[in-house]
């Protein structure tokens, strides 16, 4: 009878494998995260490492079929996987080229709360001298169409936005109108205290889309501690118009945002509960940046390490939150998961390299100036203009984008090329901070052996990915997520 | 190629917290000795010296406020990240000309040549 199948061993490769391009970082003890540049990550333990690398490994294995579905080696099996790995590469790096798409307007510096870690020197409330200008906003509006981006988010930042309002409504009238004929997809946000929020303000931000982003740093005593207000409680204030607010906006248009001091290193089961009875659906677990008021008092005052037993013991309260039937998503665990899980990773401004600063956020402050990241004009506040593209008044957009202080910080600071970076596992997942480097080192690039922003990006990363690995309910949780 | 060795297996000298000994340069690549010094600069302070073509002299200065113990540790982990370094670098050479082809490929129609 004619044979008319052949045995699986005759599609075994033969040949032998090339390896390719691939990095690999100690996960713990006894595995080993293996990635590439397009995002795919093995884990291995040292043993299988080892033999994988020699090439000595038995290609009917488990292992085998693994590393070579996820493009860590070929064989003469598959000769379209440099193709495929070249596709994938392609759209991974993608986005770079979409340009800015995130717009910062900082219309006022004034802030009605004397909050401990603000990163920003806030003014008293009454003077008008730190409010940006009409003829600025028309400029920098100008300016926002200037960027190739389809997908535009613009967000009012301070001080607190809402001492200004009346800019906050030219800008967002001015941007309707000239996106009548560009046809963009615009968002707008106002980060605020919500303490300012009146009928005018709602029925403006009904009509025109607005979301609210407000800050909540856990139950009333932390939160009133660390946001004091010149007159009762911020905490109760900030409830109040997290409720005002929904009603009118619906419940998804206000989302609030956290953030760590060293008093709230013990409290992160209060915090994510209080999040969880105030019905939100998100919790973002952020350190504290080191820049403004937290620099001089509260940064130092906590390590890498104890932020990232905060975070683990946080993402295992929101985890708890999930099983008891809240649906609830930790947000630095979805950027995370988003850049593990998605071809093209995420738009997160603070985790890519090329860094997000300028090519993916810009930043008009309330005087004109001009700066590649909300942290850059943190850092222009404690008198390092290092991220200062220009000013509203003397300088165009192409000035600007091309400015030394914006390419040679971009270039500097490439993870790809920069000492460590270039060999780790994580980098795909991670990102160049070039603001956080020079504030904590005077460095574009610092030395990754003594920095924050490492310690926090690896020991987060390891987490998630032994989260991952290890329970399959927490998997199809965050599978969802990412 | 590296084999798989610890400290135990290169002759160490020591001297009031520093730790000498000499690597063969026909195992361990000289920039993965430099990459585990920089790796490990929060830890040590490696000096680093090629006195000869064949050898590769590497001198650690450890924190004066451990005990022997620590110091010995540091030591280990040095040896243990050596590992992962020339095998980094095997990976970095043997995969140039595929990473070369790869990004030629992936950007061969992105319009971002110079028409020149």
């Amino acid at each position: 009878m004619a044979v008319r199948f052949r045995d699986r061993d005759a599609f075994e490769p033969c040949g032998g494998y090339k390896l390719l391009p691939l990095r690999f970082t100690a996960l713990d003890a006894d595995r080993y995260v293996v990635t590439n540049d397009v995002g795919e990550y093995a884990l291995l333990d040292r043993a299988s490492l080892h033999a994988f690398l020699r090439y000595r490994l038995d290609p009917r294995s488990e292992t085998y079929r693994t590393l070579k579905a996820r493009h860590f080696l070929y064989d003469d099996d598959n000769s379209a996987a440099l193709d495929l790995l070249a596709l994938k590469l392609r759209s991974r790096a993608e986005p770079i080229s979409t340009w800015t798409g995130l717009h910062l307007f900082v219309v006022t510096l004034r802030c009605d709360l004397a909050c401990r870690y603000c990163q920003v020197s806030r003014q008293n409330e009454d003077v008008g001298s730190h409010d940006m200008s009409p003829e600025h906003a028309e400029r920098a509006v100008e300016m926002v169409f200037r960027s190739p981006n389809r997908h535009q988010k613009i967000e009012f930042q301070g001080g607190e936005p809402l001492l200004n309002f009346p800019r906050i409504v030219q800008i967002v009238e001015r941007v309707e109108a000239l996106n009548r004929r560009e046809g963009r997809d615009i968002q707008f946000v106002i980060a605020t205290n919500l303490s300012r929020l009146d009928d005018e303000v709602l029925a403006f931000c009904r009509q025109h889309h607005v979301h609210l982003s407000t800050s909540l740093d856990g139950p009333a005593d932390l939160h009133d501690a660390q946001r004091p207000a010149r007159r009762g409680s911020s905490h109760a204030r900030t409830v109040e118009g997290i409720a005002r607010a929904r009603e009118a906006l619906g419940h998804d248009r206000v989302s609030a945002l956290m953030t760590t001091t060293p008093a709230s290193l013990d409290r992160v089961d209060d915090i994510v509960d209080e999040y969880v009875r105030l019905g939100f659906a998100s919790i973002f677990l952020r350190s504290l940046s080191p820049y403004g008021f937290a620099a001089k008092s509260l940064v130092r005052r906590y390590t890498s390490e104890d932020w990232l037993r905060f975070y683990r013991r946080g993402l295992d309260r929101v985890l708890h939150a999930n099983a008891i039937g809240h649906p609830m998503r930790e947000e630095y665990t979805a950027i995370l998961l988003q850049k593990l899980l998605r071809p093209t990773g995420t738009g997160y401004v603070d985790l890519q390299s090329p860094a997000g600063i300028g090519i993916g956020a810009l930043v008009f402050n309330y005087d004109g100036a001009v700066y590649a990241s909300d942290e850059g004009r943190m850092l222009a506040e404690m008198g390092d203009e290092t991220f200062r593209l220009g000013h509203l008044d003397q300088d165009d957009y192409e000035a600007m984008m091309t400015s030394p202080a914006l390419l040679s910080a971009l270039d500097e600071s490439l993870a790809e090329s920069a000492p460590m970076c270039a060999d780790c596992a994580f980098l795909p997942y991670c990102g160049a901070d070039p603001v956080f480097h020079r504030a904590t080192q005077g460095d574009l690039v610092g030395h990754k052996a003594f920095s924050a922003f490492c310690a926090k990006q690896m020991g987060a990363l390891r987490h998630v990915i032994d989260l991952f690995e290890r329970d399959s309910d927490v998997r199809a949780l965050m599978l969802g997520w990412g | 190629m590296a084999d798989e060795r610890s400290s135990d297996a290169v002759p160490i000298r020591w001297d009031d917290h520093a730790a000498h000994f000499e690597l063969d340069a026909d195992v361990y690549r000289l920039a993965a000795v430099q990459r585990t010094a920089y790796r490990l600069a929060a830890r040590c302070t490696a000096l680093v010296a090629a006195p000869s073509t064949s050898k590769i002299a590497v001198t650690l200065h450890l924190p004066r406020d451990g005990n022997d113990a620590a110091r010995r540790e540091v030591v280990d982990i040095f040896f243990r990240e050596l590992l992962d370094q020339e095998l980094r670098e095997q990976v970095r050479a043997e995969t140039a000309p595929v990473r070369a082809l790869l990004l030629a490929v992936a950007f061969s129609r992105s319009g971002l040549k110079s028409p020149g």
